[in-house]
């Protein structure tokens, strides 16, 4: 099937949907006036689903919008690809979402045309109400091929094995150059799925957490609070690098948080595949050994 | 032939940054992809001038830092300590967007009455060298759709313009610092005469710049019909799908969004101010925890009608000067272009 297709097979739903009063809105993807970029758009009417878009760069997650302050009512309808499921998955776990006030619509993705989505091992939503169509195997959406997924530099971890690759020195410097250049727009935080908290510590500057002024030092505290705070629920969609206006190659923080915990425990790691995993640093024993609490 | 305007070599422009360096702290744009910024040069510092992007990050840092102290508190003895200021600072290759920019910052900064000595003593200090745009460099570029345009010599001090050849830079003086850049210039021997007839316009050898890409209309009324539909629904539908990052504000070069805060760092109490963004959710948060722009509705119509309306209403000029970089940034795909052209149907 080709994305043209598969673009009228969602804006034939869409609008069904809505007419049937099925869901009070369609989350989706619209054409920017710009080749190569969409952008998340909320369609309300049946005459509006040919608004909605499906090809290479329908990239932007959908379920972030989930967690927004709007839907406190009415029941959602969301255009999900593996991502934005896995997004879904743990937004359920974290309590942001109730599952009967979604509908979700599953399209099994090909692979966008951004380098995050080259190791995605989830291109079929692991959530759905409906699936659109069939995950095609053969799929080549975007130079993004699960054939390389495993070579050299192009694995699940990429961008963390780009760090580890180098010397220790090295390693320091190239975080030292990511926290001079980062600018703390906080795209990265609000971009991310599971970044769900309804005030942010960085919000509470009163508190004495996180100082407003922007330079190395404090760009770092953050940076690392981040990495650490949301690591061990990173669905590794990459969407905090993608939004990143500076460019800086923040995903392998999040890659290096789980790739250690799998290397730690022995054990395969990957948050999101459904809505019941706990997630390793936010597990508590009351029986733990150590009286740490 | 008009003495303020000379032709210069493009090979000569490394040359022509060193013969500034005596006399100021000189800044241009060098690096590659994203880490292309204002960079200091110095006599040490080899660096591959770039003449063909622009930095992500606009100069208004250089007047505005990110973050700056404005005094100090010694703990102990409560000696008060001010900062050093930098002195005369010259920066190459803005581009005149860039330089429209920030004679919107010098209205909010050094007018009605208000003066920020911080500011106004680094703007006192700064010379600018605008490069006008031979090509556009963006998709997102519609400068002269907002009163400026690939070649506008707006808050200038020299204007340099490529030739009909794109071999040489014909560069206009036109202020009193611009002057002083060209007495260094011609004393290393830099300059040369344009060969142009000041009667004839046509013999000018500057190339005219291309048209940008994305061209809007700007409705001359825009002030006032935007500023009336404060209540209009479709505030709620243009901020759908904003993220409430501060990624607009932050490379934005007419932003001027300052918090203030103290610090005690090392026995000394700083007082600081950063950059702040109104679309930040403490931005506007009061004592007692009421925030009058509770959802990013608010904050983002705030933004808009601030640059749109209250701006104009002020100063009689939008604070927006279309370099196009918050729709190229922004990750959720708003354009202020597509709000003014709305605005203007209304
Ligand atoms: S998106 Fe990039 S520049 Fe913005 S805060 Fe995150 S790392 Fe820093
Ligand atoms: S408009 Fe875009 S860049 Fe600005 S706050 Fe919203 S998401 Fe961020
Ligand atoms: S509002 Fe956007 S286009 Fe206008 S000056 Fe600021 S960054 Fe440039
Ligand atoms: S907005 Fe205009 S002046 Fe600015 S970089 Fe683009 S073309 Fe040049």
């Amino acid at each position: 099937m080709t994305n043209g297709q598969k673009q009228q097979l969602i804006r034939d739903r869409a609008a069904a949907l809505l007419a049937d009063g099925a869901v009070s809105c369609i989350v989706g993807w619209r054409q920017t006036r710009f080749a190569g970029k969409t952008a998340v758009c909320f369609v309300r009417a049946p005459e509006d689903a040919t608004l909605l878009v499906w090809n290479e760069y329908t990239i932007p997650l959908t379920a972030k919008y989930l967690a927004d302050e709007r839907w406190t009512g009415g029941k959602a309808g969301i255009l999900a690809r593996g991502c934005d499921s896995k997004a879904i998955n743990r937004l359920l776990r974290d309590n942001q979402l109730e599952r009967e006030k979604l509908y979700i619509v599953g399209l099994p993705c090909e692979g966008k045309a951004d380098e995050r989505c080259r190791p995605c091992r989830q291109k079929t939503p692991l959530v759905y109400d409906e699936l659109l169509w069939e995950e095609d195997s053969a799929a080549d959406g975007g130079g993004t091929s699960a054939a390389d997924a495993d070579a050299p530099g192009r694995g699940r971890f990429f961008r963390a094995d780009e760090v580890s690759a180098l010397g220790i020195d090295a390693r320091y410097d190239y975080w030292e150059d990511v926290y001079a250049r980062c600018i703390r727009c906080y795209a990265c935080r609000n971009a991310c799925p599971v970044c769900s908290c309804r005030e942010c510590y960085v919000d509470m500057h009163r508190a004495g957490f996180q100082s407003k002024r922007q330079n190395a030092a404090d760009n770092r505290v953050f940076g690392v609070t981040r990495a650490f705070h949301v690591g061990d629920r990173c669905i590794e969609c990459g969407e905090c690098e993608r939004v990143c206006p500076m460019g800086l190659p923040i995903l392998g923080q999040t890659q290096k948080v789980i790739q250690t915990a799998e290397a730690l425990a022995g054990a395969p790691y990957e948050a999101g595949l459904n809505a019941e995993d706990e997630n390793f640093l936010g597990k508590f024993d009351l029986d733990d050994k150590d009286a740490f609490m | 032939m008009d003495k303020n305007t000379k032709l210069i070599q493009k090979t000569a422009l490394p040359d022509a940054l060193a013969a500034l360096l005596p006399d100021y702290r000189v800044f241009a744009p060098a690096g590659e992809n994203e880490r292309l910024a204002f960079t200091r040069i110095d006599a040490q510092n080899a660096f591959a001038l770039c003449l063909s992007g622009t930095p992500l990050m606009p100069p208004k840092e250089l007047l505005f830092p990110r973050s700056e102290t404005l005094y100090g508190t010694d703990i102990k003895t409560g000696d008060v300590s001010l900062p050093q200021t930098a002195g005369p600072t010259a920066v190459f290759g803005v581009r005149p967007c860039d330089a429209h920019g920030i004679a919107n910052l010098d209205c909010a900064f050094l007018e009605k009455g208000y003066v920020d000595s911080a500011y106004a003593a680094r703007r006192e200090a700064l010379t600018l060298i605008v490069l006008a745009c031979a090509q556009i460099p963006y998709e997102t570029c519609f400068c002269d759709s907002m009163g400026g345009g690939p070649a506008g010599s707006e808050g200038a001090d020299v204007l340099l313009t490529e030739t009909e050849d794109g071999s040489a830079l014909v560069a206009a003086f036109l202020t009193g610092k611009g002057r002083a850049v060209k007495a260094l210039w011609a004393a290393a021997g830099l300059l040369s005469d344009t060969g142009a007839d000041a009667t004839t316009k046509s013999a000018n050898p500057a190339k005219a710049p291309p048209p940008c890409n994305l061209r809007i209309s700007k409705d001359k009324g825009l002030a006032a019909k935007i500023a009336a539909a404060f209540d209009d629904p479709m505030w709620a539908r243009f901020s759908e799908a904003c993220l409430g990052c501060g990624t607009c504000s932050f490379v934005c070069p007419t932003c001027y969004c300052f918090d203030l805060d103290s610090e005690n760092r090392g026995g000394t109490a700083e007082e600081f101010r950063c950059w702040d963004c109104c679309m930040f959710s403490d931005y506007s948060r009061m004592a007692g925890g009421h925030n009058p722009r509770p959802t990013k509705k608010e904050r983002l119509r705030n933004r808009y009608l601030h640059k749109l309306a209250y701006f104009d209403e002020r100063y009689g000029r939008t604070l927006c000067v279309g370099c196009g970089r918050c729709i190229g940034k922004c990750p959720a795909g708003l354009d202020i272009a597509a709000v003014i052209e709305w605005g203007g149907t209304l």
